[in-house]
């Protein structure tokens, strides 16, 4: 199974932050429904099991 | 005509097209895809079966975390205010913890889809909420009347339903950073003490529960901190990678660097202000609890900021213009947040999504105008985009400055409802007298809720409805006190002592003193179960997020439920005491004094509707009547609001000292009607009551405005923590050249017969009626139900036709 570090969507958490985990990261997805677009994040870790929005990186 | 919306800016223009409202109609949500989010529950569920065994602060504060590191965010497009409290911008939270009754009224509602995850969650709960554990201090027959909710609103502990004051200016004036330190040196002075030679335990060991609240609150502002900072990267990581326009590119990094800075450290301008108060009541009242209410003195709380960006320049520079859009910004976002409440909430509160009211005007701390260009600025954001919420409270201060008072009246001319108008001197004066808060403390008041002041700052505001809060509902009361204390006509229980049948009572004593023990009932019943509450919340529900932000719990180690710094207690009286008035009056007059009828002959009367007796009932429908400067009915209401003071006075509540109550309605002036038999003021079965606190009965008021405040002008309002006063006046007057010098000269009457409050519509009959044929037409038409406005069109037919039965009043007249 493909997990979430192999996701365009997924964006390390920095050091810095106070909810920084080593392999932590944002899952972020644009959604648009009839009131327009907004855009969720939720955290993920690399490893986590990808969902089926996943967007492979090609580079 | 219908009222028409006139955003300021483009933005808001669109913002107001696609808002999520969250407002119900008839007890369901008005919006389609309106629904019930699950994270909030599922992460709290988690949280506390990892944590059971903790002291109870520390799993509370684990359990806060767990919400702000995991539950999904997001941020709308538009957005110049972010944050919310669920998942998704269409859905409100559950609170599990909180009561069974609540959630399984909305798990089994179709607003939830993940039933069988949330009946589990709702079960895993059941001994933990603080429903169960306060119930058994209850006898079933005692836990059957409150729920019955006929003479009293059932407890807190079983609605869930709550309100609170945030302590606002300790996050915007030093940030969360700063708060941590402060705790945790607090915690490190603690462990020195307890290392001190020689031990003395009686100095010591108190310190192991203040250790354990300071480091909940640790936990708690760090992860709202992390929960910040999580919006800030959403916002930087939209920009950098999802969208195109330059313009909103370059806001979403201001928005990304304004959630960096905001709460963690001090607000620098008017934007940091707005996200960290949106952030803190977001926290404070729908994600650590729920709690009801916008409670804050906006433009004082706000205009060091506005100043800095506005007027100085200095930092996150801005015109008025700007500040404009921003509360435009501010009323939608309110207008977008979902409440959870159950049913007979949802109902009480008809056209609305929750009772979000803010407050403006009177006095600064040293007694000079607190009205100033941020008070405008937040009035013409209002009156330019049109939303029920939040509702405005006005502070009227004979010395506030006219400009500010002449956008009161735009607002009020354009059939707003709000603001609400209150006393702002008396107001004042009672939180000094009642409630021993020195005079520039007090000054900074602001309404908890619909209409009860309580002061606003760093420290000792309300926190809890087990402070003020709760019903009382009168016009049961005196039905019951006719029918031996049994509910004949709804709910076919005993629902007080037994003081005798109506038809056997030979003197208007005898009426008057078993209304008299009836109320005590009730009241003593509230109480009890407000204060129980408290205890279950201070013991099972503690509040680290909001204890961290309060420097008297800071400073005493003390969960914000349990500290009563400055007490506050009020109680309402809700929808029908003008009906006991006036019931009272034609008993006195047509039975014991003009012996036209016998008590029996009322009382076969009342038990069949008035059936066959319209002679009969016009008699008492016509006797004199509250509300026309009529001394014969004015003594008695003087009377009435007396003892009911008395009767309150009686009691001592958690915070110390006796409650005040607060004669109101809200909507319960319709959803009790059809729980409350025929009346001896006229009125039949099932019919609305009274809309107000000291509103005259629909149609009975008959000699004019002035005959209105005459008439209210006699109750000994500093007794009470306030008297809600609906007026509906004349559109033409209202819209005329004169208007406003007419509204003035009304309101310095007003307030120059020492009357508390006033709340006025100004909609025509014309327009309602139209309205109700062609509601497409009017939908940003708004009306004042009592304490909070709503859509016209929102409403049910039975609720609009009683805001057109009121009478009209012509201030000319």
């Amino acid at each position: 199974m493909a997990k979430c570090e192999k996701c365009t969507f997924f964006f390390p958490i920095p050091e810095e932050d106070m909810d920084f985990e080593p392999d932590k990261g944002d899952c972020v997805r644009q959604q648009e429904d009839t009131k327009g677009k907004f855009w969720l994040s939720r955290p993920v870790f690399r490893s986590t099991e990808a969902c089926e929005h996943l967007s492979v990186q090609t580079s | 005509m219908p009222t028409v919306a006139t955003p300021s800016t483009e933005r808001t223009a669109r913002l107001k097209n696609r808002c999520r409202f969250k407002h119900v109609a008839g007890g369901e949500y008005v919006h389609a895809g309106v629904k019930a989010g699950v994270e909030r529950a599922r992460l709290i569920t988690e949280s506390h079966k990892k944590n059971i065994g903790n002291p109870n602060c520390i799993i509370r504060a684990r359990g806060l975390a767990n919400i702000l590191d995991n539950i999904t965010i997001h941020i709308q497009d538009d957005e110049l205010i972010v944050g919310a409290n669920t998942e998704h911008p269409d859905y409100f939270p559950m609170y599990p913890e909180l009561s069974y009754f609540a959630t399984v009224d909305m798990v089994e509602s179709h607003y939830c889809d993940h039933q069988e995850e949330m009946r589990e969650i709702s079960e895993y709960w059941r001994p933990y909420t603080i429903q169960t554990k306060a119930e058994k201090y209850f006898t079933p027959e005692e836990l059957g009347i409150m729920y019955s909710a006929t003479i009293v609103q059932p407890p807190m502990f079983v609605t869930a339903f709550s309100s609170i004051v945030p302590t606002y200016e300790a996050v915007l004036e030093d940030g969360l950073i700063k708060r941590i330190e402060d705790v945790e040196q607090k915690i490190a002075d603690a462990n020195a003490s307890l290392r001190e030679s020689p031990w003395n335990a009686q100095d010591k060991l108190g310190l192991l529960d203040k250790i354990d609240q300071w480091e909940a609150m640790v936990i708690a502002m760090k992860a709202v901190v992390g929960w910040a900072q999580r919006h800030a990267r959403l916002a930087k990581i939209m920009a950098e990678n999802f969208l195109a326009d330059p313009k909103r590119k370059e806001e979403l990094l201001e928005i990304s660097d304004i959630c960096r800075n905001v709460p963690a450290y001090p607000a620098r301008g008017l934007k940091d202000a707005m996200q960290s108060k949106w952030f803190t009541y977001l926290l404070c009242h729908s994600v650590e609890r729920y709690s009801s209410g916008y409670g804050q003195k906006e433009d004082k709380m706000l205009w060091p900021y506005y100043k800095k960006s506005v007027l100085d320049q200095t930092d996150q520079v801005m015109t008025y213009a700007d500040a404009v859009e921003l509360f435009e910004c501010e009323r939608l976002k309110v207008s977008e947040h979902g409440s959870t409440k159950g049913r007979q909430l949802r109902e009480f509160f008809a056209g609305s999504n929750d009772l979000f009211i803010l407050t403006l005007g009177g006095t600064n701390a040293d007694g000079t105008d607190g009205s100033n260009e941020c008070t405008n600025a937040i009035l013409e954001a209002a009156a330019n985009i049109v939303t029920t919420e939040p509702s405005i409270g006005f502070r009227w201060n004979e010395n506030g400055n006219v400009e500010t008072k002449k956008k009161v009246f735009e607002c009020i001319k354009k059939g707003f409802g709000f603001p609400s108008i209150k006393n702002d001197e008396m107001n004042t004066q009672q939180l000094v007298k009642y409630f021993n808060v020195p005079l520039d403390v007090a000054r900074d008041w602001a309404l908890v809720l619909c209409m009860s002041p309580g002061i606003t700052g760093r420290r000792g505001t309300q926190k809890t409805r087990s402070e003020g809060g709760s019903d009382v509902y009168p016009a049961k009361v005196m039905e019951i006190a006719l029918t031996n204390g049994f509910d004949e006509f709804f709910s076919n229980v005993q629902l007080g002592p037994e003081t005798g049948d109506g038809a056997n009572f030979k003197s208007f004593d005898e009426v008057w003193n078993a209304v008299k023990a009836q109320i005590r009932s009730a009241i003593e019943l509230s109480l009890r179960s407000k204060d129980v509450g408290r205890i279950m919340e201070l013991t099972h529900l503690c509040c680290p997020f909001i204890s961290a932000i309060d420097d008297g719990c800071v400073e005493k180690g003390m969960d914000a439920n349990a500290l009563a710094e400055v007490a506050n207690p009020w109680h309402n009286i809700i929808g029908g005491s003008v009906v006991v008035i006036d019931s009272m009056t034609a008993i006195k007059k047509l039975v014991f004094e003009d012996k036209k009828y016998t008590m029996a002959e009322l009382m076969d009367a009342l038990r069949n509707n008035w059936e066959g007796k319209e002679e009969m009932r016009l008699d008492f429908w016509n006797a004199p009547k509250f509300g026309n400067d009529d001394p014969y009915a004015d003594e008695l209401a003087t009377k009435y609001y007396d003892l009911i003071a008395d009767e309150w006075k009686r009691n001592t509540t958690y915070s110390g000292t006796y409650p005040l109550p607060l004669a109101q309605s809200v909507a319960g002036y319709i959803v009790n009607g059809p729980k409350t038999a025929a009346t001896a003021n006229g009125r039949h079965a099932g019919e609305a009551l009274d809309d107000g606190g000291s509103s005259p009965y629909m149609g009975c008021d008959k000699n004019g405005p002035t005959a209105v405040l005459k008439s209210v002008s006699k109750i000994d309002a500093s007794k009470h923590k306030g008297v809600l006063l609906n007026q509906r006046l004349s559109t033409v007057l209202m819209n005329s050249d004169a208007g406003f010098d007419l509204w003035h000269a009304y309101m310095k009457t007003w307030h120059s017969l020492g009357i508390d409050h006033v709340q006025f519509n100004v909609i025509s009959q014309e327009d309602m009626k139209a309205a109700q044929i062609e509601p497409e037409k009017y939908t940003d038409t708004l009306v004042r139900i009592a304490g909070y406005s709503a859509k016209f069109i929102d409403l049910a037919r039975y609720s609009q036709d009683t805001i057109i039965a009121r009478t009209e009043q012509d201030m000319a007249g």
